[in-house]
C-alpha cells in the first residue's frame, strides 16, 4: 500500500475513532432528509420562496452534507496541524500530507453525500439522480473548502466552530431555496449554483450550462483552497 | 466566593477576551439570522394554540421572530458549553493537580459559560425586540434566558464525554430536532405527541406564551423548565467535578 493511501485511511480512522461520529455522519443526512424535509416545503412559502415539497426535500440533503463536511474540514485543520507538520518533517512532506487530508475529507464527504442521496432516493424519488448526486457532493466539496479555510485562519475550536456556523447560516438563508431575493447578492453564495442544480433534478427537471459550470468552478475552486490550507497547515514554520 | 475561586473566574474572563472573535460572532450570527430570517418571511396567517388551551392568530413572520431567537440562543449557547469545558478540561486538570481547588476551578467555567450565554442572550433579545414587540417580555427573557442556560448545560455535558466533532454534530442533531421541528408552531399549531420529552417543550411554550398571550398561563411549563435546569446543572457540576479527577 503506498504511503499516500496509508495515511489517508488513517486520517480517516482518526476523525472516527469516536464511534458515535460514524454513527452521526449517517443519522444527520438521513435525519435531516426524512424529517426537516416534511416541513421545509411550507417554511420555504413563508419565507417567499418558491419551492416545491420534492425541491425542498432535495434541498435538505444538500444542507446535511454542507454543514458536516465544513464542521469536519474545520476540525480536521485546526486540530492536526501539529501532528500535520511533524509527519512532513519526517518524510512525507506537507505536500504529500495535504492530498492525504484532503483525500480524507473527500471520503468523509462522499460517504455523507451517498447517505442523503439514498435516503433522498428511497423517500421520494428524484427526477435527475445523477444531477442531484452531483449536487450533493459539490455541497459537500464546496464546504470542505469553506471549513479548512476556516481553520487555516483560526485555530480557536469555538471561533472557528461559530464562524462555520455563520457562513452556513447565511448562505442557507439567503439562497435560492429559501428566498425570493436570491437574485441579487444571494447569487454570489458558494452553494447558489449547487442549490439551483438540486432544486431542478428534485423537481424532475434540467439544468441550464450555466449553473453546471458554476457548480464545477466553485467545487474545484473550493477543493483547490482547501488542499492550500492542509498544505499551509502542515507545511514547518521556520525558526525564529 | 473564596479568593481562589474569584482569581480562576478573572483569568477564565481574561482568557475569553483575548478570543474577540467569538464575542464577535456571538452578536453578529444572530443579528443577521434573526433580522434577515423575519425579513424574508410573508406574513401568511397562522393560528397556534398556546398553554391553557388558548388560540391565537398571528402570522408567519410574526412566529419565525421568537423561534429564530430561541434557536440561535441554543445553537450558541450549546456550542459554547462543548468548547468552554473542553478548554477547561485541557488546563484545569493541571491546576487542580497543583493543588487548586476542583470546586473553584468549576465554578470558574461555569460563571463564564452563563456570561457568554448571557450575551448571546441579550443580542438576541434585542434582535427580537427589532421585529417584535411581545406581549410580556419578563417571560420572553426567561424563556430565552433558561433557553440559553439548558442548552450550555448540554453543550458542557457533550462536550465533556465526548470528542469535539461527535459533540458538534450531537448539539446540532438534538437543537435542529427539538426547536428547529418538533417544538416549532410554524410547522405544528399545537405541540405533537411526545413533545414533552425534549428539553425545548417548556422552553417553546413559555416563550410563544410570552411573545403572544397578554395572559401568563405558562406557570407549569416555567417550573418545568427550571425542574431541567437544576438537573443538568447538578450533573454538569457532578460530571466536571469527576472529569477533573479529584475530590476535594
Amino acid at each position: 500500500m503506498s504511503a499516500f493511501a496509508l495515511t489517508s485511511g488513517r486520517f480517516v480512522r482518526e476523525q472516527l475513532r469516536a464511534p458515535l461520529t460514524l454513527v452521526l455522519l449517517i443519522a444527520i443526512p438521513v435525519f435531516f432528509v426524512l424529517i426537516f424535509a416534511d416541513v421545509l416545503g411550507e417554511f420555504s412559502k413563508a419565507l417567499g420562496g418558491t419551492l416545491a415539497t420534492q425541491s425542498a426535500t432535495a434541498i435538505s440533503a444538500g444542507w446535511s452534507a454542507a454543514f458536516l463536511s465544513g464542521t469536519l474540514a474545520f476540525f480536521m485543520v485546526s486540530s492536526s496541524r501539529a501532528a500535520d507538520r511533524r509527519l512532513a518533517l519526517a518524510g512525507l512532506g506537507p505536500a504529500k500530507v495535504a492530498l492525504s487530508r484532503i483525500a480524507a475529507a473527500l471520503a468523509l464527504g462522499v460517504t455523507v453525500t451517498a447517505v442523503a442521496f439514498l435516503t433522498l432516493w428511497l423517500r421520494s424519488g428524484i427526477g435527475h439522480p445523477l444531477h442531484a448526486l452531483v449536487a450533493i457532493f459539490a455541497f459537500a466539496a464546496i464546504y470542505i473548502g469553506i471549513g479548512a479555510v476556516v481553520g487555516a485562519l483560526v485555530s480557536d475550536p469555538l471561533a472557528g466552530s461559530l464562524l462555520v456556523l455563520a457562513v452556513f447560516s447565511i448562505d442557507a438563508f439567503s439562497g435560492p431555496q429559501m428566498t425570493s431575493a436570491a437574485s441579487g447578492v444571494g447569487t454570489y453564495l458558494p452553494t447558489y449554483h449547487a442549490a439551483n442544480l438540486l432544486i431542478a433534478a428534485g423537481g424532475g427537471q434540467g439544468s441550464p450550462a450555466a449553473d453546471w459550470r458554476g457548480v464545477a468552478a466553485v467545487a474545484l475552486g473550493a477543493l483547490t483552497v482547501a488542499l492550500a490550507a492542509f498544505w499551509l497547515a502542515a507545511r514547518a514554520r521556520s525558526p525564529r | 466566593m473564596s479568593p481562589a475561586a474569584r482569581t480562576a473566574t478573572l483569568m477564565a474572563f481574561r482568557d475569553q477576551r483575548r478570543r474577540p472573535l467569538v464575542l464577535v460572532l456571538l452578536v453578529l450570527v444572530p443579528a443577521y439570522v434573526i433580522l434577515w430570517s423575519v425579513a424574508e418571511t410573508k406574513p401568511t396567517p397562522r393560528a397556534i394554540e398556546l398553554d391553557g388551551d388558548v388560540w391565537v392568530r398571528t402570522t408567519m413572520k410574526a412566529l419565525h421572530g421568537p423561534g429564530m431567537a430561541g434557536l440561535m440562543v441554543a445553537f450558541l449557547a450549546a456550542l459554547l458549553g462543548v468548547f468552554v469545558m473542553r478548554s477547561a478540561l485541557a488546563g484545569d486538570r493541571r491546576l487542580v493537580v497543583a493543588g487548586f481547588p476542583a470546586r473553584d476551578a468549576v465554578l470558574s467555567r461555569l460563571l463564564v459559560l452563563i456570561g457568554l450565554t448571557l450575551v448571546a442572550v441579550v443580542v438576541s433579545a434585542l434582535m427580537l425586540g427589532l421585529v417584535l414587540t411581545p406581549a410580556s417580555w419578563p417571560a420572553v427573557i426567561a424563556a430565552l434566558v433558561l433557553t440559553g442556560l439548558i442548552y450550555a448545560a448540554i453543550g458542557a455535558l457533550v462536550g465533556v464525554l465526548l470528542d469535539k466533532l461527535a459533540a458538534t454534530y450531537l448539539i446540532l442533531f438534538l437543537i435542529m430536532t427539538d426547536l428547529g421541528v418538533v417544538q416549532s408552531p410554524m410547522f405544528h399549531a399545537r405541540p405533537v405527541a411526545f413533545a414533552w420529552l425534549l428539553p425545548g417543550f417548556p422552553l417553546d411554550r413559555l416563550l410563544y406564551d410570552g411573545a403572544f398571550s397578554h395572559t401568563f398561563n405558562a406557570m407549569g411549563k416555567l417550573l418545568l423548565a427550571l425542574g431541567w435546569l437544576t438537573a443538568l446543572a447538578v450533573v454538569v457540576y457532578l460530571v466536571l467535578r469527576r472529569a477533573l479527577g479529584t475530590r476535594s
